[in-house]
């Protein structure tokens, strides 16, 4: 019996990207994932329970969480305005600009952790400046945010500029010459068109900042209760030889991330339902 | 509302895409700017609407000096070749979309602005769609929303950057004959810029040919197409062909003796069995292609390396019974002669 009726398709490769897709996920993704889940499965439910809402947990979840909405939040809202200008105009060094946006993406996540705790201490570069109005990054929550946002930011730029590249004036000059201001243009028009991409950008930043360790232990603090972050828990839970506690935990994150991951799709789908 | 264009000019870098443009449109008419691409005719309808600032040059708009004023403040109405509607919202927010943008105390009730949109669905015969995105339309209906959104607002001018050039033949020659109607009933000063000469003669009440950034042309339809005023007039509208020669002595006429260039359209060529007068000319016909209604017959005239077309209509084709490569005699039935600024 088969499970898709077959289409005589004169572009074939249906069967064989399919299949190869699964295969590949499999061996990629899921089965490492699923041995997450079995590791786990050694601990009873009550134990499984304890170890992931105990309180220093629960803490560390709502950190890491957390802050990674915030550099999220932060990336969308400066990663489209970088976008924006990248797309729209020309200026001496948009180039290198364009190049630099990458580079959080190559730099080593310990040396951005270990460059942004320098600076931003309160005896650094920047952090000199902040201190005597009482702001403190550096080995506080708001050094996390800092970092993750660092990480985050090429995701909401790569994903926003080729939407930007493909909205046409046109549209501007349309809703100018019916006597939209630019604000109104930008709001009803503009954003819009680019909430998809946005969203997208938005996830991934997301995802990226949940799962960031090496930049983040560096400027954190690590403080349990108020800066550690769940990754940096996993890791003291496997040095401590405790493997399941740890998987315990690595699930629940996995199913949070995965759950508001699915919510970020589901808007995204929502918010181009004009296309279909 | 009448415009008055006076003395535009405008720069691209070196190119000049209009030098010193006048031209004046009553209120109420249909005005077609016709021209090649290049020739300047976006640019002089951007300037209208204030999309693009002139170099020199004054707009008015029924008197008044519009040049230094917002698009936003002008209330023209502007349909773009490639309809530009947002296709992130329904047929009727886009329609709506004008109305919506108004500050509050100038804007319709909720209530004023559906009724508003639905008349002008109906106008626009698509009152069905109010629902529907952009994308689940054609693209005539596509152009149709584009234009109910243009005069959702009221414009005093309605210009449109050639807006049949994204449709397909039958489409655009229905939606022209559509538009022509739409003027008559709603009297709006339009202008609208095409490159077709057939869609200028069609719907236009004035034609403006343009090229290389000047007016070469204005006139009514029948103006243009009659007495073009030169070369590249005729050339413009309508195929022709061309005979070298010298103009002979006859007295008054100016420029006599010069070298002279005369001009017969295709379909003013007659072709006959034998010779009706002195100025019948012997040719060969070499070639024989049928275009629908119309019969086109490719001819040698004997003596002369120029080659002559001439458009038959079927029936006139069939009593003929032209087979190629047979000898036959021409004779152009109008002729229009040019030398340098004189026509005679």
């Amino acid at each position: 019996m088969k499970f898709f009726k077959r289409h005589n398709n004169v572009l074939p490769g249906f069967g064989v990207t399919l299949g190869f897709t699964i295969f590949y996920l499999s061996i990629i993704v899921l089965i490492p994932l699923s041995a997450l889940v079995f590791r786990t499965a050694g601990l009873t439910w009550g134990e499984f329970v304890t170890t992931v809402t105990a309180p220093r947990v629960l803490a560390s979840y709502k950190i890491t969480f957390g802050a990674a909405l915030a550099a999220a939040v932060i990336n969308s809202i400066f990663g489209v305005l970088v976008a924006w200008v990248l797309v729209r105009y020309r200026f001496p060094g948009r180039r290198i600009v364009d190049a630099l946006i990458d580079l959080p993406f190559a730099l080593p996540t310990a040396v951005a952790g270990i460059t942004l705790a320098t600076i931003y201490s309160p005896n650094g570069w920047v952090g000199r400046f902040l201190e005597p109005h009482g702001i403190k990054v550096a080995f506080t929550p708001l050094g996390i945010v800092l970092a993750m946002t660092f990480i985050g930011l090429p995701f909401v730029v790569r994903t926003v500029q080729p939407v930007v590249e493909e909205i046409e004036t046109e549209l501007e000059e349309a809703a100018t010459c019916l006597g939209a201001t630019r604000w109104q243009t930008l709001v009803r028009v503009i954003f819009p068109l680019l909430t998809p991409s946005i969203l997208t950008g938005f996830a991934l930043s997301f995802a990226r900042g949940v799962g960031e360790y090496g930049s983040i232990i560096f400027i954190a603090g690590n403080m349990p209760m108020v800066s550690e972050i769940t990754p940096l828990l996993i890791i003291t839970k496997l040095e401590q030889f405790d493997y399941r506690g740890a998987t315990a935990i690595a699930c629940v994150m996995l199913l949070t991330s995965f759950t508001l991951l699915l919510v970020i799709n589901l808007l995204q789908k929502w918010s181009r339902r004009y296309a279909e | 509302m009448s415009i008055e264009i006076e003395n535009i000019a405008k720069q691209f870098g070196t190119f000049t895409a209009l030098g010193d443009v006048t031209l004046s449109i009553p209120s109420g008419e249909l005005v077609a700017l016709l021209g090649p691409s290049g020739s300047g005719k976006t640019t002089l309808l951007r300037i209208i609407a204030g999309l693009e600032t002139p170099d020199s040059g004054r707009i008015l708009f029924n008197g008044t000096d519009t040049t230094q004023s917002h698009v936003r403040d002008r209330k023209v109405g502007f349909v773009f070749q490639h309809y530009a509607l947002f296709k992130h919202m329904t047929v009727f927010d886009n329609v709506a979309f004008g109305l919506n943008v108004r500050p509050k105390e100038t804007r319709p009730t909720k209530e004023e602005i559906r009724e508003r949109v639905s008349k002008l669905l109906r106008l626009v015969q698509l009152e069905g769609m109010a629902g529907r995105y952009p994308a689940q339309l054609s693209g005539g209906q596509r152009q149709r929303i584009a234009l109910a959104r243009a005069l959702a607002v009221e414009p005093q001018v309605l210009l449109l950057d050639e807006p049949f050039g994204a449709l397909d033949a039958q489409v655009r020659a229905e939606l022209r004959r559509w538009l022509r109607k739409l003027h008559d009933e709603i009297h709006v000063t339009s202008v609208f810029v095409t490159h077709d000469q057939d869609e200028a003669l069609e719907v236009a009440d004035r034609i403006v040919v343009m090229n290389r950034g000047k007016i070469e042309q204005s006139g009514t339809p029948d103006e243009v197409y009659e007495h073009p005023a030169n070369p590249f007039v005729l050339n413009f509208l309508g195929n022709v062909n061309l005979f070298h020669g010298r103009l002979q002595q006859t007295g008054e006429q100016p420029g006599a003796g010069e070298n002279a260039v005369s001009y017969v359209r295709s379909h003013d060529i007659e072709i006959d069995r034998s010779p009706q007068d002195s100025t019948a000319l012997c040719a060969e016909v070499r070639h024989i292609q049928k275009l629908g209604p119309a019969v086109r017959v490719t001819l040698a005239i004997a003596g002369s390396p120029e080659l002559v077309e001439a458009e038959l209509t079927r029936d006139v084709f069939q009593n003929l019974g032209l087979q190629q490569g047979e000898s036959v005699f021409v004779r152009p039935r109008q002729v229009r002669v040019f030398v340098e600024d004189y026509q005679i």
